[in-house]
């Protein structure tokens, strides 16, 4: 199979800086002796170089869906594996100089595959959207004073839909599942702290999700809702209650 | 350079964040656009044989000669094999037409791999997901999350996760760290 190896190779020694580097015994291939290489790990890539010197890696391992051991060696002290999960897997056998590096290296290498990185970036991303909603629901409040006052004469246009509210749109748009996910608790919990509102004003967000049914006509409810089984469904069938909602209290302002 | 085929071939038949048929041409003077099933796995763009004429004939040949299962196992493998793999890591990609983008690589940017599309909206949607596949890309995502929660609350979001030591997690990327 091929592989861009000289791009690849370039990855390792570029300027971005890597996420580990040092010396380890590496078990050979075909000859089972330990050698003593330069490791540079990269994202889910560990590059392993004849020398500290060297300019071109001798080898790659693709670190994706592999797990890491420590491991019994008769000859070597300080050793662990990294195994992988097909069939006639490889295992890199490998020996660190000292225990601590051991289990420095054993810690960075089982988070280096590019599923982890995912999984710490959509969490990070989901609490960033918690925490911006509820500086928007503080924000809001203040804003609210401000905004009847604009509300009352000047025409409205039920385009302009101040109910997307200041700044709204940047993380929700990216992608469209990451409110709708959030456990119904969440937006019930900030309203919560909006304490008593005269109107029903959520001031300028968005209606809140689902759970909020019961100060509604029937009318928005469909007979047959879609099975949460599937989610682009679900989606979309939500998305027309919060648009029917929102116009009714666009409408609701006006009226006042 | 040595690299860990096995495996990466079993990576290439795990489910893809995209995959389609596309028409892609090689970066050499010379190479002409052919049909191939391309697929994003990760941070890998794998590229296989399509149902085409070069895989028929090469069937029709293999099956004549013999009717020997290991045989016909090993075709499978050649089949189902993909052709090659590109690492999207310092990589740009751009669109060249209205339905054709580009991947070349920083270090030899003259040299450009193509890939025709179906339409502009599969091409616009190709190039979104090939720039998000990368780790740089994720990593830079992470930092500025990870800046901005603490900007707002004052807290290291990954304190909790027992990961905000972490160098690949690290705010400031200046030098690399210490060899241990």
């Amino acid at each position: 199979m091929k592989l861009n190896e000289r791009s690849v190779a370039h990855y390792a020694t570029c300027n971005s800086p890597p996420d580990k580097t040092g010396f380890l015994f590496k078990k050979g291939e075909r000859n089972t002796a330990y050698h003593r290489r330069w490791f540079i790990l990269k994202g889910n890539m560990l590059f392993y170089f004849e020398e500290k010197e060297s300019r071109e890696p001798v080898g790659v391992i693709v670190l994706e869906g592999c797990t890491v051991e420590l491991c019994e060696s008769e000859s070597e002290e300080f050793a662990f594996a990294i195994k992988f999960d097909c069939v006639k897997a490889k295992v890199y056998k490998m020996a660190a100089e000292n225990q601590a590096a051991m289990e420095s290296w054993v810690k960075a290498l089982s988070r280096a595959s590019f599923d982890y990185m995912r999984l710490v970036v959509k969490e990070l991303e989901r609490q960033l959207e918690e925490v911006q909603e509820e500086a928007r629901s503080s924000q809001a409040k203040s804003m609210l004073k401000k905004h009847q006052l604009q509300l009352q004469g000047a025409t409205f246009s039920l385009q302009n839909a101040t109910i997307t509210g200041p700044s709204q749109e940047g993380v929700s748009s990216r992608e469209n599942g990451v409110s709708w996910s959030k456990p119904p608790s969440v937006p019930n919990g900030v309203r919560d702290t909006q304490g008593d509102c005269s109107e029903r004003g959520d001031g300028v967000r968005p209606p809140p999700v689902p759970p909020r049914r019961k100060t509604n006509g029937g009318s928005l409810e469909s007979p047959v809702s879609p099975g949460t089984g599937c989610f682009s469904k679900l989606h979309d069938w939500y998305g027309k209650e919060v648009a029917e909602l929102r116009i009714e209290w666009l409408q609701s302002q006006i009226h006042w | 350079m040595r690299f860990n085929e096995k495996e990466l071939v079993f990576l290439s038949r795990q489910p893809s964040e995209r995959a389609a048929e596309l028409g892609m041409r090689g970066p050499k003077k010379g190479d002409v656009v052919k049909r191939r099933l391309v697929k994003l796995i990760v941070n890998f763009l794998f590229y296989f044989r399509t149902d085409e004429d070069e895989v028929s004939v090469k069937q029709r040949l293999i099956w004549i000669s013999t009717a020997s299962l290991s045989l016909s196992l090993e075709f499978n493998w050649f089949v189902f094999q993909p052709i090659g793999a590109l690492l999207l890591e310092q990589c740009r990609v751009e669109r060249e037409d209205d339905h054709v983008f580009s991947i070349a690589f920083l270090d030899e940017a003259e040299r450009k791999y193509l890939f025709e599309c179906g339409s502009q909206e599969q091409c616009v949607e190709w190039i979104d997901a090939v720039v998000k596949a990368s780790y740089e890309f994720m990593r830079k995502n992470l930092i500025y999350y990870r800046t901005e929660i603490h900007r707002l609350t004052g807290k290291d979001p990954l304190e909790q996760y027992g990961i905000s030591d972490e160098t690949r997690f690290r705010v400031n990327s200046g030098l690399p760290p210490p060899p241990t």
